[in-house]
């Protein structure tokens, strides 16, 4: 077992470790410790560290740095990321490969500084114009995190898209022991420039959409197909079966503990990939479950619609799908068993 | 698996004696998460940690109903002595919090003038790892070696090993307390 790190600086140094060599940013609670760490950290290993002038520019130059083939990545929160958008459209259009770090707060606008899931609808559906899909890695405890960031920089690259990292405020902040990655050797990938002008050539006129179309159909096709992840307990036998990511997810694994020792059938799928949402976790899932309850620390409800998108998918009955959804923070264990009894009592009626 | 939860003013180590804590229990081979108030109590000038830790799993590793509370200061005492588990300790800086101990007659507690006490060893910034020393015998996990051993390894690490003597001697008052 490693050392107690905190989430931020956790992820910073597993970026290096990962062979990433340039970070480009600029600084907002709940996320800033990453690039505070990198700030020191990137010249160490000879890589390069812009304190950009803002979002907009910090996020043009990790299209700089994807585009010569250099493992590239930022990380924000909540508003940050907004103002990211166009260029992480940009990135995905341009095939090229980065890894961008969301590290959620809670609210609209510019915001609270708490934690939360609040910004699951904006990072899977793709934040920016256009109709692309970023791949998104939510991890749920800090070994999690540096582990997920690995294979989000390996899976941005396999299929030349951007990988968003959606961690949570407090995971973050908080501190665990983790095991650190072993060094990589840092590569310049092949699909970068090369100055002979061989890349593929993106412009407003000269391109095919249709076939452009084609393609991206395709892409996510492949990825939906070999890419869910997800973690699975006791779904085989349930009555009811939670769907919960992160940190609420952790804490909803506990409550699924707590509820079995007390004799309640209940399970839980927690999406590690919230794009591609993890589908195929359902069909391990009892055929006579009565219902399924979506956690969530938003104020909505954003997963639940996928939860209920795939049960109407993979069962045929119109299961029940029910929405808790606890705004920010880390729901306690003692509340989530409290409201499933509610839910299990017929007092909270489903959403889907 | 315990919980505890340390409360002060910004500056009174708090969050510092917290991850003592959870570094004792790291070292010696359990698990342990460490999170620090978050929010807009960053701002305030108050400041808190909980710290879990035992040999399962952390599920959730935010404050729930904490084992023992350590009040540094009145606000703190008056914000989380509902939360304390039936049964639990609340540690008590006597030096600068004044309560009402019937407000919770189900919760142990223990008074300790951690600012005299620390005074009196020429060590006025010890008061949190005196009051350290007393959370961790209340807890009654960790051998004194193991605690001491446990910090000191902890301010080695943050280039801190200088005041390894001072801050033994303070562990070891409030590791005497109870």
């Amino acid at each position: 077992m490693g050392e107690m790190i905190k989430g931020n600086h956790a992820i910073a140094e597993a970026a290096v470790r990962f062979g990433a060599r340039l970070y480009a940013g600029y600084p907002i609670t709940p996320s800033t410790e990453i690039m505070e760490y990198i700030s020191w950290r990137m010249p160490e290993v000879g890589g390069a560290f812009v304190q950009a002038e803002s979002e907009i520019a910090g996020i043009n130059m990790v299209i700089g740095g994807a585009a010569c083939g250099v493992r590239s990545f930022t990380a924000s929160s909540g508003p940050g990321i907004s103002l990211k958008q166009e260029g992480i459209t940009q990135l995905y259009d341009e095939e090229l490969a980065a890894v961008i770090i969301n590290v959620v707060r809670y609210g609209n606008g510019i915001g609270t500084l708490y934690s939360a899931q609040c910004d699951y609808l904006r990072e899977t559906r793709g934040g920016g114009n256009g109709d692309y899909r970023p791949i998104v890695l939510c991890p749920s405890s800090i070994q999690e995190a540096v582990d997920l960031l690995g294979v989000a920089f390996d899976l941005s690259e396999k299929y030349r898209t951007v990988a968003v990292l959606m961690t949570e405020g407090a995971l973050g902040q908080m501190m665990e022991p983790c095991d650190l990655p072993e060094f990589i050797e840092p590569k310049r990938y092949p699909w970068g420039f090369d100055g002979k002008y061989s890349y593929k050539k993106v412009g407003i006129f000269e391109r095919d959409s249709m076939k452009e179309a084609v393609a991206m159909n395709e892409k996510n096709a492949v990825i939906k197909e070999n890419e869910q992840r997800w973690a699975d307990v006791d779904v085989e036998d349930a009555d009811y079966v939670f769907v919960s990511f992160g940190l609420p997810g952790r804490s909803t694994e506990g409550a699924v503990e707590e509820l079995r020792k007390a004799g309640h059938k209940v399970g839980i799928i927690r999406p590690i990939t919230a794009w591609p949402f993890p589908e195929k976790a359902f069909e391990k899932v009892n055929p006579n479950v009565k219902g399924f309850i979506s956690v969530e620390a938003n104020a909505t409800g954003q997963m639940v619609e996928d939860v209920a998108l795939t049960v109407k998918k993979k069962f045929s009955d119109n299961k029940p799908v029910y929405s808790l959804a606890y705004v920010y923070g880390i729901p306690e264990m003692e509340k989530i068993q409290k409201d499933y009894e509610k839910i299990a009592a017929g007092e909270i009626k489903e959403v889907f | 698996m315990k919980e505890i939860v340390f409360a002060g003013f910004g500056g009174q180590g708090v969050l510092t004696s917290g991850l003592i804590v959870s570094e004792i229990a790291v070292s010696n081979g359990m698990n342990a998460t460490w999170i620090p108030s978050y929010g807009s109590a960053m701002r305030g000038g108050t400041a808190n940690c909980t710290v879990k830790f035992g040999n399962g799993r952390i599920f959730n590793p935010a404050q729930e109903k904490p084992d023992v509370l350590l009040a540094m200061n009145t606000p703190s005492f008056n914000k989380f002595i509902d939360t304390v588990a039936p049964n639990g300790t609340v540690i008590v800086n006597s030096d600068m919090v004044e309560y009402d101990p019937k407000v919770r007659e189900d919760v142990k507690y223990v008074d300790v003038p951690c600012q005299t006490l620390a005074k009196e060893i020429n060590h006025s910034k010890g008061a949190n790892i005196i009051m350290t020393g007393v959370i961790l015998k209340s807890i009654g996990e960790f051998t004194d070696q193991q605690a001491i051993d446990g910090m000191n390894a902890m301010f080695d690490k943050k280039g801190k090993g200088k005041f390894k003597e001072m801050n033994t001697k303070a562990l070891k008052i409030g590791l005497t307390q109870i």
